[in-house]
């Protein structure tokens, strides 16, 4: 209330300023008459009395200024003159300006990029009721991994004892599905989830309804399905009348009831689902039997739980230990040593990690996007401060005339704040086009990739932040420097204004500058070692040459007879066409998406105290599989034809399994089996040369294929080795897809070598080594531009000196030496400060490294010379004129 | 605050300049100079209330809402401005006038103590 008034009346003051102006000129001069006239009475002359009156009232602008400050509306007047007056200076100098904008620019710009990333990926709550209150769970068996896949018995028994913590407990499981309508088929990712999966995350449908609590129980029983909004507006164009509507998923009858709002992409957080499906509906997908919601061992469910409200992370952790315990009593094989574990929503994106590596990288890259950032800040207060040096006689001239110091520092603030805030404008847009740049990365899978880098108010915020922080950093030594001039030194012609502690603060930014910059460019140099050793790694297999191409019949309602008998056909056609080498079938392609393992018992072999059975990855190849890929073959044999349904059922192992399960003898010939089908034990045939399988940065993996006919999976991957450049070979493979199953969708249609630059390839190597590289470049950049503005700046300002020097006889050489070894020495200190830097760095950036070193001596050394080399050169151009001067011409300078 | 021009003339304390106007307008509405006389009269001149403090004050007290001003007609016909009490600002006043006894109360004990 009282505020308000004030406020409005400030605000009155503003815009009837000159009326009330008026009134208190009005008011003052008349309080002058009436001491006069009171002066009068007591026997003044007129003359005197008023002259007595007015030295009473002292300057009446002073008095009106002190009434004037009085209101708020007076600090905005002057903070409005500030401004104005800063423009009007900094439009006097558009050179100093624009450089000063722009360098600012390029470091907000990058930070505001990297933020808009990281605010994307970690920060971004999730669209639906109370975000805060959401969490992810994840479990660990002894001498496992972490992970977030739970069975569906787990998920019950987790859910019925834990409502002391938890309001609510969902899960759901990822698909890949074929949804066909009007004879198109589409390849979808899907979310199979259980009946409250909408009503605990408090979302609301678009259009009809969402899944029912009701609903999913029963496997088979709830063939409805909701779409995605955006697979909605692309597949249905947006039609109203679609629910009600009958497709086919699968091959079976659904019944389209409803779509979910337009902010809702799923719980996945790069993901954008596509369709949701009740829980029990699971049983359409090939590899999930109708038993899965009593199998223990069927792992493969997402559990997220809405905290109590006011309950803590730390108590759901206690409550889940007691039921993990239980758990592990009560089913002392399935559960043997269970761990439960719960994270925050946010820190557990994409999925559970043990130690969230995204969240390592976000600090790691935001931390070096400062450092840009600092660098910039760095140039634009050196070139501060060598306008404070050109301002002092202005700032002298200003205290002269009354302007407080206060005042003064003031007026500079506002200048540095002015292009700090015009820098961040100008960085928002150059973040803009970086994080679209970034946005704009091929992930090398056909899937609804969901990275929506758009600002929003956080990163308008951490934008406009960073830019008044700049602001101040840059401005406030240069402001305190300029007006704390003495007044009677300046004003008196002599003044030179160069003092030493201007230059050792200069020197002091310089070391910094240089120091920043080298840590910049060894991560930067890194990171592309890195990836270039990534590159190179011998991957067991030959990419070259080799066409991609994943298809599922299931999507599309084949039975296994059918599959196999599309898939024997297919082979046969493609085998036919011109300019094919070899054909095969894969389950798993190397760095793909899809992957399989099987927990095995292998006779002879225990594992050690207080482990599980091994669990090992695998693949369902057809015999062609080794020759396609070029792997060569140990010992043994590969598949043939003759290695059918009817059959023994055989292997081919890696080396690393062959060594691990039969350390002292031949694999050839053994048996293992999986623990889920003791009676159908696998005979080894073959043992084949290691490969990177999973993921690039998986080292040592044991590794078994199975031939096709003999453990049919549906989605599989037509690998095609072509004597020509296998990309002009797609449409022609997809013409003989089309002729044999018209609606089968394909997808991941994409060279060999592509694909492994996706998620598990060499993608993040990728990415990593270009922002480094990048934030690397423009610190370099930076630190030219700095170096050499200084040197020559000093070099300037030392002109007098220099000429009296070659008056007294020295040489330009040495002169020329004279100016280079002040710049030589500044850059051997920020070199040494910055190794150190780097060191002290290295151990975070280690993480994110393959077959380098974090302190990789090569790198070091080559980023010193590199930096020294250049650094020189900017200080050598400066130090050349320096030689050139004229000493007539700069002795009559004074 | 209060400005002093001879040395038998007292400094005012601090804050005590807006009572004194308030308390002074707590009779009848007056103009700028009839303010600074009546408090000067009525101390027997150890105050005397300089305008560089009497004129930010009134803007500060009515920015308060505790005056108000009015464009009026003095004794000898002239158009002055007239400052009159609110009823915020008569609350005020009381307010102010009860804290200050209390205050001075205390400090007469603290020096009676020692």
């Amino acid at each position: 209330m009282f505020a308000l008034r004030k406020f409005l009346g400030g605000l009155r003051a503003l815009f009837k300023k000159e009326r009330e102006e008026g009134e208190l000129d009005e008011e003052l001069r008349d309080f002058v008459e009436q001491r006069a006239a009171t002066k009068m009475q007591m026997g003044l002359s007129r003359q005197q009395a008023l002259r007595e009156a007015r030295m009473e009232m002292g300057s009446m602008d002073s008095v009106k200024e002190r009434v004037r400050a009085v209101g708020w509306e007076t600090a905005f007047n002057s903070f409005w003159q500030d401004i104005r007056f800063a423009l009007r200076m900094l439009r006097k100098s558009p050179g100093f300006t624009t450089v000063a904008i722009l360098t600012l620019a390029l470091g907000i710009g990058a930070n505001t990029a990297i933020f808009s990333v990281v605010n994307s990926l970690l920060l971004r709550p999730l669209p639906v009721e109370d975000p805060g209150e959401i969490t992810v769970l994840g479990m660990q068996q002894k001498n496992e991994i972490l992970s977030q896949y739970f069975s569906y018995p787990e998920y019950e028994d987790i859910r019925e004892q834990s409502s002391g913590a938890f309001s609510g407990m969902l899960a759901y499981r990822l698909g890949l599905d074929g949804l066909s309508v009007n004879g198109q088929a589409d390849h979808i990712i899907t979310s199979f989830v259980t009946g409250n999966y909408f009503t605990m995350l408090g979302v609301k449908p678009f259009l009809g309804r969402l899944i029912l609590p009701s609903e999913g129980k029963t496997p088979g029983a709830d063939p409805v399905v909701v779409l995605g909004y955006d697979y909605w507006k692309n597949r249905f164009g947006g039609d109203r009348d679609v629910v009600g509507k009958s497709v086919s998923i699968d091959g079976h009858a659904f019944t389209i009831v409803g779509v979910t709002p337009k902010s809702f992409h799923g719980l996945n957080s790069i993901l954008n689902m596509q369709a949701y499906m009740p829980m029990g509906m699971a049983t359409i997908e090939g590899d999930f039997k109708g038993d899965f919601m009593a199998d223990r061992n069927a792992r493969g469910f997402i559990v997220f739980g809405r905290l109590k409200q006011g309950a803590s992370v730390q108590r759901a952790e206690t409550t889940l230990n007691v039921i993990a315990h239980r758990l592990s009593e009560e089913h002392r094989e399935d559960e043997k040593d269970l761990a439960l574990s719960v994270f925050p929503e946010r820190l557990a994106r994409p999925v559970v990690l043990p130690h969230n590596p995204i969240i390592a990288a976000s600090a790691l890259f935001l931390a070096l996007a400062m450092l840009v950032l600092l660098l910039a800040c760095f140039n634009v207060a050196n070139l501060l401060l060598v306008r404070a040096t050109v301002r002092q006689r202005e700032m002298a001239i200003r205290a002269a005339l009354g302007g407080t110091r206060a005042r003064l520092i003031r007026q500079l603030l506002t200048e540095s704040l002015i292009l700090a805030l015009l820098g961040g404008g100008a960085g928002i847009m150059i973040g803009v086009w970086g994080s679209a740049m970034i946005g704009s990365i091929n992930f090398h899978v056909d899937l609804p990739i969901f990275l929506n880098f758009s600002f929003d108010w956080r990163v308008f915020t951490f934008a406009f932040v960073a830019a008044a922080l700049t602001g101040i950093i840059v401005g406030i030594v240069p402001a305190f420097r300029a007006s704390r001039s003495d007044l009677n030194e300046l004003l008196h012609e002599g003044g030179r204004g160069v003092t030493g502690a201007h230059q050792r603060l200069r020197s002091v930014l310089v070391v910094a500058e240089i120091s920043g910059s080298l840590m910049l460019l060894v991560v930067a140099g890194l990171f592309t070692r890195s990836l270039e050793n990534a590159q190179h790694m011998s991957l067991g297999f030959d990419p070259e040459g080799v066409l991609n191409l994943t298809m599922d019949p299931h999507e599309v309602g084949y039975t296994e007879a059918q599959g196999k008998e599309f898939y024997k056909q297919l082979l046969e056609r493609v085998r036919a066409l011109p300019g094919v080498e070899s054909a095969s079938l894969a389950f798993s392609v190397p760095m793909g998406d899809t992957y399989t393992s099987k927990t095995i018992a292998v006779p002879g072999y225990t594992p050690p105290v207080g482990q599980q059975q091994p669990n090992v990855s695998n693949n369902v190849v057809t015999p062609g599989y080794f020759k396609t890929m070029r792997m060569p073959v140990v010992s043994g044999r590969v598949f043939s034809d003759a290695d059918d349904e009817k059959a023994q059922q055989v292997a081919i192992v890696n080396q690393t399994m062959a060594k691990r399960f039969w350390p002292h003898e031949d694999a050839i010939g053994r048996t293992f089996w999986a623990v889920s089908a003791p009676k159908k034990p696998y005979r080894v045939v073959g043992v084949v040369k290691n490969a990177k399988y999973a993921a690039i940065f998986v080292h040592g993996e044991s590794y078994f294929y199975v031939p096709l006919a003999q453990e049919y999976t549906p989605i599989e991957t037509l690998q095609i080795r072509t004597k020509a450049d296998p990309g002009n070979m797609a449409a022609e493979v997809q013409k003989e897809i089309e002729s044999l199953a018209p609606t089968l969708p394909v997808f991941d249609v994409q060279t060999m070598e592509d694909s492994l630059g996706g998620g598990q390839g060499f993608l993040i190597f990728r990415l990593g080594a270009a922002l480094a590289a990048t934030l690397g470049i423009l610190g370099l950049a930076l630190v030219l531009v700095g170096i050499y503005g200084v040197v020559s700046y000093t070099a300037s300002q030392r002109t007098h000196e220099i000429g009296i020097r070659m008056a007294l006889g020295a040489q330009p050489e040495e002169i020329r030496r004279m100016v280079f070894r002040q710049g030589f020495f500044l850059v051997i200190c920020g070199l040494a400060v910055g190794l150190l830097g780097s060191f002290a760095a290295s151990r975070v950036v280690g993480n994110f490294l393959v077959g380098v070193s974090a302190v990789d001596p090569v790198i070091f050394g080559g980023v010193a010379v590199l930096l020294a080399v250049v650094t020189l050169a900017a200080c050598y151009i400066p130090a050349r004129r320096a030689m050139r001067v004229d000493p007539i011409v700069a002795l009559r300078y004074e | 605050m209060a400005a002093i021009s001879e040395s038998k003339q007292s400094e005012l304390v601090q804050g005590t300049l807006d009572m004194l106007i308030l308390k002074t307008l707590a009779l009848e509405p007056m103009h700028g100079y009839g303010i600074a006389m009546r408090i000067e009269q009525i101390s027997k001149g150890v105050f005397q209330v300089n305008p560089g403090s009497l004129f930010p004050a009134f803007r500060r007290l009515e920015r308060a809402g505790w005056l108000k001003c009015e464009w009026r007609a003095t004794e000898n016909n002239r158009r002055a401005k007239y400052y009159i009490l609110t009823e915020v600002g008569r609350r005020q006043l009381k307010a102010e006038t009860r804290e200050w006894g209390r205050q001075i109360a205390a400090i007469a004990r603290i020096l009676e103590a020692s």
